[in-house]
Protein backbone atom coordinates (compact mmCIF):
# COMPACT_ATOMS: atom_id res chain seq x y z
CA UNK A 1 0.00 0.00 0.00
CA UNK A 2 1.49 2.95 -0.86
CA UNK A 3 0.61 6.64 -2.47
CA UNK A 4 2.73 8.36 -4.85
CA UNK A 5 2.04 11.72 -5.56
CA UNK A 6 3.45 14.27 -8.35
CA UNK A 7 0.95 17.04 -9.12
CA UNK A 8 3.24 19.41 -11.37
CA UNK A 9 0.51 22.45 -10.98
CA UNK A 10 -2.85 23.29 -10.00
CA UNK A 11 -4.10 26.66 -11.51
CA UNK A 12 -7.25 28.05 -10.38
CA UNK A 13 -9.98 30.45 -12.10
CA UNK A 14 -12.03 32.70 -9.85
CA UNK A 15 -14.82 34.40 -10.62
CA UNK A 16 -13.65 37.33 -12.15
CA UNK A 17 -12.08 34.82 -14.47
CA UNK A 18 -8.50 35.55 -13.13
CA UNK A 19 -5.99 32.95 -12.80
CA UNK A 20 -4.44 31.82 -9.73
CA UNK A 21 -1.55 28.89 -9.34
CA UNK A 22 -2.27 27.50 -5.85
CA UNK A 23 0.47 24.70 -6.44
CA UNK A 24 3.73 25.07 -7.94
CA UNK A 25 4.79 21.47 -7.10
CA UNK A 26 4.29 18.71 -4.91
CA UNK A 27 6.16 15.08 -5.06
CA UNK A 28 6.02 12.73 -2.39
CA UNK A 29 5.32 9.35 -1.64
CA UNK A 30 3.21 8.00 1.81
CA UNK A 31 3.93 4.14 2.88
CA UNK A 32 1.67 2.42 5.03
CA UNK A 33 2.19 3.20 8.61
CA UNK A 34 3.49 6.15 8.07
CA UNK A 35 2.07 9.52 9.22
CA UNK A 36 2.90 12.67 6.54
CA UNK A 37 2.78 15.72 7.97
CA UNK A 38 1.92 18.81 6.16
CA UNK A 39 2.79 22.21 7.54
CA UNK A 40 2.56 25.64 5.76
CA UNK A 41 0.96 29.09 6.12
CA UNK A 42 -2.69 29.81 6.09
CA UNK A 43 -4.17 29.50 2.22
CA UNK A 44 -0.81 28.14 0.96
CA UNK A 45 -2.89 25.58 -1.02
CA UNK A 46 -3.19 22.68 1.48
CA UNK A 47 -6.57 22.33 1.15
CA UNK A 48 -6.66 22.27 -2.52
CA UNK A 49 -4.22 19.27 -2.43
CA UNK A 50 -6.16 17.36 -0.28
CA UNK A 51 -8.74 18.01 -2.76
CA UNK A 52 -6.98 16.38 -5.37
CA UNK A 53 -5.44 13.46 -2.93
CA UNK A 54 -9.31 12.52 -1.70
CA UNK A 55 -9.97 12.20 -5.94
CA UNK A 56 -12.62 15.10 -5.39
CA UNK A 57 -10.83 17.57 -7.61
CA UNK A 58 -9.38 15.54 -11.21
CA UNK A 59 -8.62 19.17 -13.13
CA UNK A 60 -4.79 19.49 -12.35
CA UNK A 61 -1.44 18.46 -13.91
CA UNK A 62 0.32 15.64 -12.60
CA UNK A 63 -0.11 12.61 -11.52
CA UNK A 64 -1.49 10.71 -8.13
CA UNK A 65 -1.59 7.10 -7.81
CA UNK A 66 -3.73 6.04 -4.85
CA UNK A 67 -3.75 2.51 -4.29
CA UNK A 68 -6.46 0.79 -5.90
CA UNK A 69 -9.64 -0.28 -3.60
CA UNK A 70 -7.90 1.72 -0.65
CA UNK A 71 -10.73 2.63 1.99
CA UNK A 72 -10.61 6.49 2.34
CA UNK A 73 -11.29 7.68 5.92
CA UNK A 74 -11.38 11.96 5.60
CA UNK A 75 -11.72 14.90 8.11
CA UNK A 76 -12.55 18.25 6.38
CA UNK A 77 -11.58 20.99 7.78
CA UNK A 78 -14.84 22.10 8.86
CA UNK A 79 -16.82 19.07 10.20
CA UNK A 80 -19.50 17.99 6.94
CA UNK A 81 -21.84 16.63 8.88
CA UNK A 82 -25.35 15.04 8.14
CA UNK A 83 -27.27 17.89 10.04
CA UNK A 84 -30.37 15.78 9.33
CA UNK A 85 -28.84 12.26 11.09
CA UNK A 86 -28.04 11.61 14.14
CA UNK A 87 -23.84 11.31 15.36
CA UNK A 88 -24.45 7.57 15.36
CA UNK A 89 -26.68 7.84 11.86
CA UNK A 90 -23.81 9.72 10.70
CA UNK A 91 -21.00 7.32 11.59
CA UNK A 92 -22.70 4.48 10.50
CA UNK A 93 -23.60 5.29 7.14
CA UNK A 94 -20.30 5.63 5.83
CA UNK A 95 -19.61 2.11 7.70
CA UNK A 96 -22.20 -0.03 7.22
CA UNK A 97 -20.54 -2.82 8.13
CA UNK A 98 -19.36 -1.68 10.95
CA UNK A 99 -19.94 -4.09 14.05
CA UNK A 100 -21.22 -2.66 17.46
CA UNK A 101 -18.44 -3.01 19.83
CA UNK A 102 -16.10 -1.58 17.39
CA UNK A 103 -18.17 1.50 17.17
CA UNK A 104 -18.73 1.19 21.02
CA UNK A 105 -14.90 1.12 21.33
CA UNK A 106 -14.52 3.91 18.87
CA UNK A 107 -17.11 6.23 20.58
CA UNK A 108 -15.56 5.51 23.70
CA UNK A 109 -12.26 6.67 23.11
CA UNK A 110 -13.72 9.91 21.53
CA UNK A 111 -16.11 10.39 24.45
CA UNK A 112 -18.90 10.56 22.63
CA UNK A 113 -21.00 8.10 23.91
CA UNK A 114 -23.17 10.52 25.66
CA UNK A 115 -24.11 11.64 22.56
CA UNK A 116 -25.08 9.27 20.75
CA UNK A 117 -28.35 10.30 19.80
CA UNK A 118 -28.05 13.97 18.99
CA UNK A 119 -28.33 16.00 16.36
CA UNK A 120 -24.77 17.47 14.78
CA UNK A 121 -26.84 21.06 15.46
CA UNK A 122 -26.94 19.89 19.39
CA UNK A 123 -23.30 19.69 18.89
CA UNK A 124 -20.34 22.10 20.19
CA UNK A 125 -17.91 22.66 16.98
CA UNK A 126 -15.43 20.51 19.47
CA UNK A 127 -18.06 17.67 19.66
CA UNK A 128 -18.71 17.85 16.09
CA UNK A 129 -14.74 17.48 15.18
CA UNK A 130 -14.56 14.55 17.01
CA UNK A 131 -17.84 13.03 15.49
CA UNK A 132 -15.74 13.81 12.14
CA UNK A 133 -13.04 11.99 13.72
CA UNK A 134 -15.09 8.68 14.71
CA UNK A 135 -16.75 8.95 11.15
CA UNK A 136 -13.11 8.42 9.28
CA UNK A 137 -11.97 5.89 11.90
CA UNK A 138 -15.00 3.95 11.71
CA UNK A 139 -14.30 2.81 8.03
CA UNK A 140 -11.01 1.54 8.81
CA UNK A 141 -9.33 3.45 5.97
CA UNK A 142 -6.32 2.05 4.23
CA UNK A 143 -5.73 6.14 3.33
CA UNK A 144 -6.30 8.45 6.11
CA UNK A 145 -6.62 12.31 5.36
CA UNK A 146 -7.06 14.69 8.26
CA UNK A 147 -7.31 18.68 6.96
CA UNK A 148 -6.94 20.84 10.23
CA UNK A 149 -8.52 18.58 12.27
CA UNK A 150 -7.95 20.40 15.62
CA UNK A 151 -8.07 23.71 14.17
CA UNK A 152 -9.82 26.04 16.66
CA UNK A 153 -10.13 24.42 19.40
CA UNK A 154 -8.48 25.15 22.69
CA UNK A 155 -5.15 23.67 23.64
CA UNK A 156 -6.41 21.25 26.01
CA UNK A 157 -8.94 19.17 23.77
CA UNK A 158 -7.03 19.88 20.88
CA UNK A 159 -4.39 17.90 23.19
CA UNK A 160 -6.31 15.30 24.14
CA UNK A 161 -7.75 14.99 20.82
CA UNK A 162 -4.28 14.58 19.16
CA UNK A 163 -3.52 11.82 21.61
CA UNK A 164 -6.79 10.10 20.77
CA UNK A 165 -5.54 10.09 16.75
CA UNK A 166 -2.39 9.29 17.57
CA UNK A 167 -3.76 6.06 19.37
CA UNK A 168 -6.15 5.55 16.81
CA UNK A 169 -3.32 5.78 13.90
CA UNK A 170 -0.92 3.50 15.92
CA UNK A 171 -3.45 0.99 16.37
CA UNK A 172 -3.69 0.19 12.57
CA UNK A 173 -1.27 0.52 9.96
CA UNK A 174 -3.04 3.38 8.40
CA UNK A 175 -1.46 5.81 5.44
CA UNK A 176 -1.90 8.98 7.14
CA UNK A 177 -2.11 12.64 5.57
CA UNK A 178 -2.08 14.78 8.09
CA UNK A 179 -2.28 19.01 7.08
CA UNK A 180 -2.16 21.72 9.80
CA UNK A 181 -0.24 24.83 10.54
CA UNK A 182 0.48 24.33 13.65
CA UNK A 183 3.76 22.94 14.32
CA UNK A 184 3.66 21.73 17.25
CA UNK A 185 0.48 19.01 16.05
CA UNK A 186 3.05 18.53 12.86
CA UNK A 187 6.12 17.60 15.51
CA UNK A 188 4.21 15.66 17.85
CA UNK A 189 2.11 13.30 14.92
CA UNK A 190 4.04 13.10 12.06
CA UNK A 191 7.05 10.33 10.98
CA UNK A 192 7.98 12.75 8.42
CA UNK A 193 7.08 16.68 7.85
CA UNK A 194 6.82 18.12 4.84
CA UNK A 195 7.83 22.30 5.02
CA UNK A 196 5.13 23.93 2.27
CA UNK A 197 5.94 27.00 0.67
CA UNK A 198 3.03 30.26 0.66
CA UNK A 199 1.00 30.21 -2.41
CA UNK A 200 1.81 29.15 -5.12
CA UNK A 201 2.62 25.37 -2.77
CA UNK A 202 5.89 23.97 -3.20
CA UNK A 203 7.95 21.04 -1.10
CA UNK A 204 10.43 23.54 0.82
CA UNK A 205 12.31 20.68 2.71
CA UNK A 206 11.20 16.96 3.47
CA UNK A 207 11.85 16.11 7.89
CA UNK A 208 11.67 12.53 8.27
CA UNK A 209 11.56 12.22 12.24
CA UNK A 210 12.91 8.79 13.23
CA UNK A 211 12.16 8.26 16.61
CA UNK A 212 8.19 6.61 17.32
CA UNK A 213 5.81 9.09 17.99
CA UNK A 214 5.36 7.59 21.51
CA UNK A 215 9.18 7.52 22.72
CA UNK A 216 9.56 11.67 21.62
CA UNK A 217 10.23 13.19 24.84
CA UNK A 218 9.37 16.73 25.65
CA UNK A 219 12.97 17.83 24.61
CA UNK A 220 13.52 16.21 21.44
CA UNK A 221 9.98 17.58 20.40
CA UNK A 222 11.19 20.95 21.46
CA UNK A 223 14.31 20.73 19.32
CA UNK A 224 12.59 19.28 16.00
CA UNK A 225 9.97 22.52 16.37
CA UNK A 226 12.94 24.78 16.78
CA UNK A 227 14.52 23.59 13.69
CA UNK A 228 11.17 23.33 11.60
CA UNK A 229 9.98 27.33 13.03
CA UNK A 230 14.28 27.74 11.53
CA UNK A 231 13.56 26.60 8.68
CA UNK A 232 10.19 27.94 7.90
CA UNK A 233 10.71 31.56 9.27
CA UNK A 234 14.25 31.49 7.65
CA UNK A 235 12.75 30.81 3.86
CA UNK A 236 10.48 33.82 5.03
CA UNK A 237 13.75 36.27 5.26
CA UNK A 238 14.85 34.90 2.14
CA UNK A 239 11.91 35.87 0.92
CA UNK A 240 11.75 39.45 2.13
CA UNK A 241 15.31 39.93 1.21
CA UNK A 242 14.88 39.33 -2.24
CA UNK B 1 -58.29 25.63 21.64
CA UNK B 2 -57.26 29.05 18.98
CA UNK B 3 -58.53 26.58 16.58
CA UNK B 4 -61.69 26.25 18.22
CA UNK B 5 -61.79 29.77 19.09
CA UNK B 6 -61.59 30.46 15.40
CA UNK B 7 -64.04 28.30 14.04
CA UNK B 8 -66.95 29.60 16.71
CA UNK B 9 -65.98 33.70 15.46
CA UNK B 10 -66.23 32.02 11.59
CA UNK B 11 -69.72 30.78 12.20
CA UNK B 12 -70.43 33.75 14.39
CA UNK B 13 -69.46 36.15 11.48
CA UNK B 14 -71.39 34.22 9.33
CA UNK B 15 -74.01 33.97 10.76
CA UNK B 16 -74.35 37.94 11.78
CA UNK B 17 -73.90 37.97 8.14
CA UNK B 18 -76.80 35.95 7.00
CA UNK B 19 -79.10 38.03 9.67
CA UNK B 20 -77.91 41.47 7.13
CA UNK B 21 -77.94 40.43 4.11
CA UNK B 22 -81.19 37.96 4.20
CA UNK B 23 -82.04 34.50 3.81
CA UNK B 24 -82.00 34.47 0.04
CA UNK B 25 -78.85 35.90 -0.64
CA UNK B 26 -76.76 33.97 2.48
CA UNK B 27 -78.49 31.53 4.12
CA UNK B 28 -77.72 31.15 7.66
CA UNK B 29 -76.13 27.70 9.05
CA UNK B 30 -78.92 25.86 10.45
CA UNK B 31 -80.79 26.20 6.24
CA UNK B 32 -76.79 25.18 4.70
CA UNK B 33 -76.83 22.02 7.37
CA UNK B 34 -80.23 21.06 6.52
CA UNK B 35 -79.05 20.88 2.63
CA UNK B 36 -75.74 18.99 4.09
CA UNK B 37 -77.89 16.32 6.09
CA UNK B 38 -80.13 15.80 2.98
CA UNK B 39 -77.27 15.52 0.69
CA UNK B 40 -75.46 13.05 2.68
CA UNK B 41 -78.29 11.32 3.74
CA UNK B 42 -78.92 10.16 0.16
CA UNK B 43 -75.37 9.72 -0.21
CA UNK B 44 -74.45 12.18 -3.19
CA UNK B 45 -72.09 14.23 -0.83
CA UNK B 46 -69.96 11.07 -0.29
CA UNK B 47 -70.30 9.80 -3.65
CA UNK B 48 -68.83 13.31 -5.33
CA UNK B 49 -66.52 14.04 -2.65
CA UNK B 50 -65.18 10.68 -3.27
CA UNK B 51 -64.96 11.51 -6.74
CA UNK B 52 -63.52 14.89 -6.74
CA UNK B 53 -60.34 13.39 -3.85
CA UNK B 54 -59.72 10.45 -6.15
CA UNK B 55 -59.19 12.94 -9.07
CA UNK B 56 -56.91 15.05 -6.65
CA UNK B 57 -55.20 12.24 -5.33
CA UNK B 58 -54.42 11.02 -8.96
CA UNK B 59 -53.13 14.26 -10.24
CA UNK B 60 -51.28 15.77 -7.49
CA UNK B 61 -49.30 12.35 -7.16
CA UNK B 62 -49.21 12.49 -11.30
CA UNK B 63 -47.69 16.51 -10.86
CA UNK B 64 -45.53 16.02 -8.06
CA UNK B 65 -43.52 12.79 -9.41
CA UNK B 66 -42.84 14.07 -12.75
CA UNK B 67 -42.42 17.74 -11.53
CA UNK B 68 -40.10 16.57 -9.26
CA UNK B 69 -37.55 14.70 -11.15
CA UNK B 70 -37.72 17.07 -13.77
CA UNK B 71 -37.17 19.96 -11.41
CA UNK B 72 -33.97 17.91 -10.16
CA UNK B 73 -32.87 17.15 -13.71
CA UNK B 74 -32.85 21.10 -14.57
CA UNK B 75 -31.08 21.82 -11.20
CA UNK B 76 -28.26 19.47 -11.60
CA UNK B 77 -27.43 19.45 -15.09
CA UNK B 78 -27.34 22.87 -17.26
CA UNK B 79 -28.66 21.74 -20.43
CA UNK B 80 -31.71 20.69 -19.16
CA UNK B 81 -32.35 23.53 -17.57
CA UNK B 82 -31.73 25.50 -20.86
CA UNK B 83 -33.22 23.37 -22.63
CA UNK B 84 -36.55 23.02 -20.20
CA UNK B 85 -36.44 26.61 -19.27
CA UNK B 86 -38.93 28.04 -22.03
CA UNK B 87 -40.95 25.62 -21.86
CA UNK B 88 -41.27 26.08 -17.85
CA UNK B 89 -41.92 29.37 -18.32
CA UNK B 90 -45.27 29.16 -21.65
CA UNK B 91 -46.53 26.49 -18.34
CA UNK B 92 -46.34 28.75 -15.55
CA UNK B 93 -47.98 31.47 -17.01
CA UNK B 94 -50.53 29.75 -19.55
CA UNK B 95 -54.12 30.13 -17.75
CA UNK B 96 -55.45 27.05 -16.34
CA UNK B 97 -58.74 27.28 -17.92
CA UNK B 98 -56.77 27.05 -21.98
CA UNK B 99 -55.45 23.67 -20.44
CA UNK B 100 -58.28 22.17 -19.38
CA UNK B 101 -60.40 23.22 -22.64
CA UNK B 102 -57.48 22.15 -24.77
CA UNK B 103 -57.06 18.84 -22.70
CA UNK B 104 -61.18 17.94 -23.56
CA UNK B 105 -60.70 18.92 -27.35
CA UNK B 106 -57.92 16.80 -27.75
CA UNK B 107 -58.92 13.86 -25.35
CA UNK B 108 -62.66 14.27 -25.01
CA UNK B 109 -64.50 14.49 -22.27
CA UNK B 110 -62.81 12.10 -20.59
CA UNK B 111 -61.25 11.42 -17.05
CA UNK B 112 -57.52 11.11 -18.22
CA UNK B 113 -58.31 14.63 -20.11
CA UNK B 114 -59.88 15.90 -16.76
CA UNK B 115 -56.70 14.42 -14.51
CA UNK B 116 -54.04 15.35 -16.86
CA UNK B 117 -55.06 18.93 -17.25
CA UNK B 118 -55.13 19.11 -13.40
CA UNK B 119 -51.58 17.76 -13.65
CA UNK B 120 -50.44 20.11 -16.17
CA UNK B 121 -51.06 22.99 -14.10
CA UNK B 122 -49.53 21.61 -11.15
CA UNK B 123 -46.58 20.55 -12.77
CA UNK B 124 -44.37 23.93 -13.36
CA UNK B 125 -45.03 24.64 -10.04
CA UNK B 126 -43.29 21.45 -8.60
CA UNK B 127 -40.33 21.85 -11.32
CA UNK B 128 -39.26 25.45 -10.39
CA UNK B 129 -39.84 24.62 -6.86
CA UNK B 130 -37.70 21.30 -6.88
CA UNK B 131 -35.34 22.93 -9.11
CA UNK B 132 -34.26 25.55 -6.69
CA UNK B 133 -34.13 22.96 -3.90
CA UNK B 134 -31.33 20.59 -6.71
CA UNK B 135 -29.36 24.10 -7.00
CA UNK B 136 -28.97 24.97 -3.36
CA UNK B 137 -27.74 21.41 -2.86
CA UNK B 138 -24.62 21.86 -0.45
CA UNK B 139 -21.60 20.94 -2.86
CA UNK B 140 -19.40 20.45 0.45
CA UNK B 141 -22.02 17.77 1.33
CA UNK B 142 -21.40 15.92 -2.00
CA UNK B 143 -17.60 15.52 -1.81
CA UNK B 144 -17.71 14.41 1.82
CA UNK B 145 -20.08 11.40 0.35
CA UNK B 146 -17.49 10.93 -2.92
CA UNK B 147 -14.26 11.16 -0.55
CA UNK B 148 -16.27 8.45 1.41
CA UNK B 149 -16.98 6.65 -1.71
CA UNK B 150 -20.65 6.39 -0.24
CA UNK B 151 -23.44 4.23 -2.55
CA UNK B 152 -25.22 6.21 -5.28
CA UNK B 153 -28.53 5.46 -3.71
CA UNK B 154 -27.09 5.79 0.03
CA UNK B 155 -25.89 9.53 -1.33
CA UNK B 156 -29.46 10.14 -2.78
CA UNK B 157 -31.39 8.70 -0.04
CA UNK B 158 -29.22 10.41 3.18
CA UNK B 159 -27.60 13.36 1.58
CA UNK B 160 -29.93 14.60 -1.40
CA UNK B 161 -33.00 13.94 -0.20
CA UNK B 162 -33.42 15.51 3.10
CA UNK B 163 -31.77 18.79 1.62
CA UNK B 164 -34.52 18.63 -1.03
CA UNK B 165 -37.18 17.81 1.76
CA UNK B 166 -38.56 21.51 2.69
CA UNK B 167 -39.15 22.22 -1.15
CA UNK B 168 -40.70 19.12 -1.83
CA UNK B 169 -42.77 20.01 1.57
CA UNK B 170 -42.97 23.43 -0.16
CA UNK B 171 -44.34 22.15 -4.00
CA UNK B 172 -46.74 19.62 -1.68
CA UNK B 173 -48.34 22.84 0.14
CA UNK B 174 -48.96 25.16 -2.27
CA UNK B 175 -49.41 22.43 -5.39
CA UNK B 176 -52.46 20.80 -3.29
CA UNK B 177 -53.79 24.43 -2.83
CA UNK B 178 -53.45 24.87 -6.64
CA UNK B 179 -54.94 21.23 -7.42
CA UNK B 180 -58.23 22.01 -5.19
CA UNK B 181 -58.93 24.90 -6.85
CA UNK B 182 -58.39 23.63 -10.23
CA UNK B 183 -60.35 20.37 -10.21
CA UNK B 184 -63.22 22.39 -9.27
CA UNK B 185 -63.16 24.14 -12.81
CA UNK B 186 -62.29 20.72 -14.70
CA UNK B 187 -65.30 19.01 -13.03
CA UNK B 188 -67.46 21.89 -14.17
CA UNK B 189 -66.77 21.95 -17.13
CA UNK B 190 -66.41 18.04 -18.88
CA UNK B 191 -67.27 16.19 -15.54
CA UNK B 192 -70.93 14.81 -14.79
CA UNK B 193 -69.48 14.47 -11.03
CA UNK B 194 -67.49 15.65 -8.43
CA UNK B 195 -67.74 18.99 -6.18
CA UNK B 196 -66.66 21.18 -9.32
CA UNK B 197 -70.15 19.65 -10.69
CA UNK B 198 -72.72 20.11 -7.93
CA UNK B 199 -71.59 23.58 -7.39
CA UNK B 200 -72.21 24.40 -11.18
CA UNK B 201 -75.70 22.85 -11.19
CA UNK B 202 -76.55 24.32 -7.88
CA UNK B 203 -75.35 27.59 -9.50
CA UNK B 204 -77.72 27.21 -12.45
CA UNK B 205 -80.07 26.55 -9.90
CA UNK B 206 -79.07 29.64 -7.55
CA UNK B 207 -79.50 26.71 -4.95
CA UNK B 208 -77.39 29.10 -2.68
CA UNK B 209 -78.10 26.20 0.58
CA UNK B 210 -76.69 23.44 -1.47
CA UNK B 211 -74.18 25.61 -3.40
CA UNK B 212 -72.19 26.55 0.45
CA UNK B 213 -73.13 23.00 1.70
CA UNK B 214 -70.86 21.27 -0.90
CA UNK B 215 -68.17 24.20 -0.79
CA UNK B 216 -68.23 24.08 3.03
CA UNK B 217 -67.43 20.58 3.34
CA UNK B 218 -65.20 20.68 0.30
CA UNK B 219 -62.96 22.76 2.57
CA UNK B 220 -63.73 20.73 5.55
CA UNK B 221 -61.88 17.74 3.82
CA UNK B 222 -59.07 20.12 2.89
CA UNK B 223 -58.97 21.20 6.61
CA UNK B 224 -58.61 17.72 7.81
CA UNK B 225 -56.11 16.99 5.12
CA UNK B 226 -53.85 19.70 6.24
CA UNK B 227 -54.70 18.81 9.72
CA UNK B 228 -53.76 14.87 10.02
CA UNK B 229 -51.46 14.39 6.93
CA UNK B 230 -49.85 17.86 5.33
CA UNK B 231 -48.36 19.02 9.27
CA UNK B 232 -47.22 15.84 10.66
CA UNK B 233 -45.18 15.13 8.11
CA UNK B 234 -43.68 18.45 7.89
CA UNK B 235 -43.04 18.50 11.46
CA UNK B 236 -41.35 15.38 11.37
CA UNK B 237 -39.40 16.01 8.36
CA UNK B 238 -38.09 19.25 10.25
CA UNK B 239 -37.50 17.52 13.97
CA UNK B 240 -33.51 17.76 13.04
CA UNK B 241 -33.62 21.50 13.58
CA UNK B 242 -33.15 23.16 16.46
CA UNK B 243 -36.20 24.69 17.90
CA UNK B 244 -36.57 28.29 18.13
CA UNK B 245 -37.12 29.35 21.39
Amino acid sequence: MRLEVDIGGKTFRNAAGEQHDVIAGVTFTLDAGEVGVFVGPSGCGKSTMIRILAGLDHDFQGRVSRPVGARVGIVFQEPRLLPWRSVEENVRLVAPLADDARLSALFEILELNAHRNHFPGELSLGLARRVALARAFAVEPDFLILDEPLASLDDALAARLRDQIAMLVDDRSVMTLLVTHDVDDAVRLGDRLFLLSPRPARVLAELPIPTPRSARGEAGIAAIKSDVMRRINGDITERDAS
Amino acid sequence: MPRLLSFAIFLASWWIASLLAGDAKLPSPPTVLTALIAEAGSGALFFNLGATLARVALAFTLAMTLGAAIGYLMGRVRLADRLGDPWLILLLNMPALVVIVLAYIWAGLTEVAAIAAIAINKLPNAVVTLREGARALDASLDEMATAFALPRWSTFRHVVLPQLAPYIAAAARSGLSLVWKIVLVAELLGRPNGVGFEIGAAFQLFDIPLLLAYSLSFAAVVLVIETLLVQPVETRLSRWRPRAA
